[in-house]
């Protein structure tokens, strides 16, 4: 009786006016709604719509670049909740860190989620890296893919570099003070680097004062790191996911040449 | 000693750490099994075929018929996505998601005091992922170690497409048809990178002094060590005192660098002409330069490491502006 | 190219199609290619220089041209208040240096170890300053002994204001290796 009634809801639902305009396929297991599923959905259609048998392998593909992907999404995601208590500057930066311990609902759990889906993205994107190689993956036709890759690659280590500044802590600020010293003696552009103070670099006009916006880490620098960890970085890299997701599709997903 | 060990790998941001190591380790294994594996079943076929033998069942034509196991062999090759890839995909999802839940609820992410410029922590580290590069400084300038090093492993990454100009091998795993790419490869990722992080994590103290796993951080320990220039050393070891000015060591520098990349070019030039010289001809000679600068390049970090361990010898080439 | 062509076309049509004579150009179109060919040119030169200018620009966006650091220049007390042959670490935290007091003087070294950067601190016992970063030492007078440190540390300038008062100025240093600790300002003789 109950299950009757059921039935009929799902039917007056599935044949309905609002339905029928999101959902254009019937759930009939045949060749036609599987190629639908993939086609006529927009996240879906990153697929192609068959793939070699292989290519589901596990053991295969090790399914690293979905999983660095599923990161990247957890850390846009989380990410953004950090925003909303976060401020960048000197005076509140570290005190928000406090307030995310002990005040904001589930903001010990945010953050530590955040941190570690960063940590094991650097560590999947490596692997992947490992397994495409390993597969020559990157041979003709998808030589640029792979350069699209490293540049992905970079991208995932800066991302991560200057997300570590930002709890304004301790171990931050002397990662990053390690870090952007480097920068000082970059040959030509750093005052510290070779043939730099010969062109009349100082510590107020080299590469390093421009990434930081002063001679130290300071304010600047604090604000810098968070407007590239939080908008320029990411919109880079999504730019990049894009080309490398369209890429590996058209040139065979991971199958290897079609 | 295992107290000193397990302080270290149990501090919250090195937990990765130990977890790269084993995941690489693994992945690693794996994928040699899997190369391993199947140049072994094409050379079977291979040697059967030479023998006139009739095909056996699950016999490999194509390379990639080695994907499948023999069970697998008769059915289409092409799958829907919909739902076999969808399906792993999200049974992989829900996994890793479990993984950072049952991660992310009990360790808490690292917090130390506000900062201060003027109070240095000891040690001071960098992230882990860049703990390479720091402990690269011990052997080279900043502007090696921490500029020029890094733009030509970035770049390094970005030709080999290029550079590797072998048609085998793409699209399977394979260890006999790419020998060299592959353990180039994993010399490069494993022995250098990963384990210079680990040696940087766990044997790097205060002072950034080595210490073996399990020995006591003691931040007064008195290291006794002289390092020398290289025309220094080699002034000690022949008995030529005059070799020790400053324009010997010039003179020295350059030809030592100039002479490393020349021999390092060379030497295996001639020895593919005489072996090989059909990839010297695929290759070309810019390709061939390329490469082998940019390995001879990577070669320097364990030879420098050499150098200063056992040698005690701190720059090769010094000049006014810079050391190398 | 040939693949593409319909079968009954024979070798020779085939290669009739593709050498088929351009039609002669009529007089004065050299002259007009050449002078379109030119201002092509032209616009894409300017439409590079101009987006090349805006990078520029954009490059200028990273340098502020106004800081809000610390002061270069401070006071640190009378010179009474130094006890002679002590390194004085009590300005390290704010200003970032140390203050040595020796018998005819008073000197001051930056407290930035010169590998990279990193803060040294001073040990009493041990009568040098030793950096956590990458080990490097330094002795009293700031000369690098031990570690990766390439030089000696930086000293400032030293001299004494109107009131009596040791005056600093971080924003002059002194390198040793060029022979400026021997300049007037490095060493503050009393």
């Amino acid at each position: 009786m109950v299950t009757e009634q059921l039935e009929k809801v799902k039917e007056y639902v599935k044949e309905s006016r609002v339905y029928k305009s999101m959902f254009r396929r019937g759930f009939e297991d045949t060749p036609r709604n599987r190629v639908l599923a993939i086609m006529g959905n927009v996240f879906l259609h990153l697929h192609p719509s068959h793939v070699k048998r292989h290519s589901v392998k596990l053991t295969h593909t090790w399914c690293m670049g979905g999983i660095t992907f599923l990161l990247f999404l957890v850390l846009c995601f989380t990410g953004v909740f950090l925003c909303f208590y976060y401020h960048p500057d000197k005076i509140n930066a570290y005190r928000d860190m406090k307030y995310f311990e002990y005040d904001v609902p589930f903001g010990v759990v945010l953050r530590n989620m955040h941190r570690w889906a960063a940590h094991l993205m650097v560590i999947t994107v490596w692997l992947h890296m490992t397994r495409v190689f390993m597969t020559g993956a990157y041979k003709p036709p998808r030589e640029f893919n792979w350069v699209v890759g490293v540049v992905l690659l970079v991208l995932t280590l800066l991302l991560s570099f200057t997300g570590y500044l930002l709890p304004d802590d301790q171990l931050g600020f002397w990662a990053v003070t390690v870090g952007t010293n480097m920068a000082r003696a970059t040959p030509l552009l750093g005052h510290e680097g070779p043939f730099g103070e010969q062109i009349g670099a100082t510590a107020y006009n080299d590469i390093r004062f421009a990434l930081l916006g002063g001679s130290v880490v300071g304010g600047n620098a604090l604000l810098r790191a968070y407007i590239w960890h939080c908008v320029a970085m990411p919109v880079t890299a999504i730019i990049f996911l894009a080309v490398h997701f369209w890429r590996t599709r058209k040139d065979g997903g991971t199958s290897g040449p079609l | 000693m295992w107290h000193n060990i397990w302080k270290i790998a149990s501090k919250p941001d090195n937990i990765p750490i130990v977890g790269m190591l084993f995941l690489v380790m693994f992945f690693g294994v794996l994928s040699f099994y899997l190369a391993l594996k199947n140049d072994r079943i094409r050379a079977a076929a291979a040697s059967r075929r030479k023998e006139g033998q009739p095909k056996a069942k699950g016999d490999v034509v194509d390379v990639i018929d080695i994907m499948y196991p023999e069970s697998e062999q008769g059915l289409p090759k092409k799958i829907s996505c919909w739902p076999h890839l969808v399906k792993l995909e999200f049974i992989c999802a829900i996994a890793v998601m479990a993984l950072l839940m049952f991660w992310s609820v009990p360790i808490d992410a690292p917090l130390e005091e506000p900062s201060s410029p003027a109070l240095t922590p000891n040690p001071s580290k960098a992230p882990w992922y860049f703990l390479g590069l720091q402990d690269m400084l011990v052997y080279f300038d900043p502007w090696i170690a921490g500029v020029v090093l890094p733009t030509f492993i970035i770049l390094g990454l970005m030709v080999i497409p290029y550079m590797d100009v072998n048609p085998k091998g793409s699209g399977y795993y394979t260890f006999r048809e790419r020998k060299f790419a592959i353990l180039t490869y994993w010399f490069g990722f494993f022995v250098l990178w990963v384990i210079e992080i680990v040696i940087g994590t766990f044997c790097r103290g205060p002072g950034w002094m080595f210490f073996w796993p399990g020995q006591e951080w003691d931040p007064h320990r008195v290291v006794a060590e002289v390092n020398i220039n290289f025309n220094e050393f080699l002034a000690n070891a022949t008995g030529m005192a005059g070799l020790k000015s400053a324009t010997a060591g010039l003179v020295i520098g350059i030809g030592t660098i100039l002479g490393y990349y020349v021999l390092g070019m060379a030497l295996p030039y001639l020895w593919l002409m005489r072996r090989n010289p059909v990839i010297l001809e695929q290759l070309g000679f810019i390709r061939f330069n390329i490469v082998g600068f940019l390995f001879w390049t990577m070669m320097a970090l364990p030879i420098k490491i050499v150098l200063r361990l056992i040698f005690h010898v701190k720059y090769i080439l010094v000049t006014p502006w810079f050391n190398i | 190219m040939e693949e593409n062509k319909p079968k009954e076309a024979t070798e020779a049509e085939v290669k009739g199609v593709l050498e088929h004579p351009k039609p002669a150009p009529p007089p004065g179109a050299q002259a007009e290619r050449s002078r379109r060919g030119f201002l092509v040119k032209l616009g894409w030169a300017g439409f590079a220089l101009f987006q090349l200018s805006w990078i520029v620009a954009f490059m200028r966006v990273f340098f502020p041209r106004v800081l809000f650091e610390p002061p270069t220049s401070f006071k640190v007390g009378y010179p009474w208040e130094y006890t002679v042959g002590v390194v004085n670490t009590r300005y390290q935290q704010q200003y970032r240096v140390w203050i040595v007091r020796e018998s005819e003087g008073f000197y001051a070294l930056l407290a930035k170890c010169t590998h990279l950067g990193c803060t040294p601190v001073w040990w009493e016992g041990e009568n040098k300053f030793k950096c956590p970063c990458h080990g490097s030492g330094f002795t009293k007078e700031g000369v690098n002994y031990e570690g990766p440190a390439p030089r000696p540390l930086e000293r400032l300038k030293i001299s004494l204001a109107e009131d009596g008062q040791i005056l600093i100025d971080s924003s002059l240093v002194f390198r040793q290796e060029r022979g400026e600790w021997e300049k007037p300002g490095a060493f503050l003789k009393v």
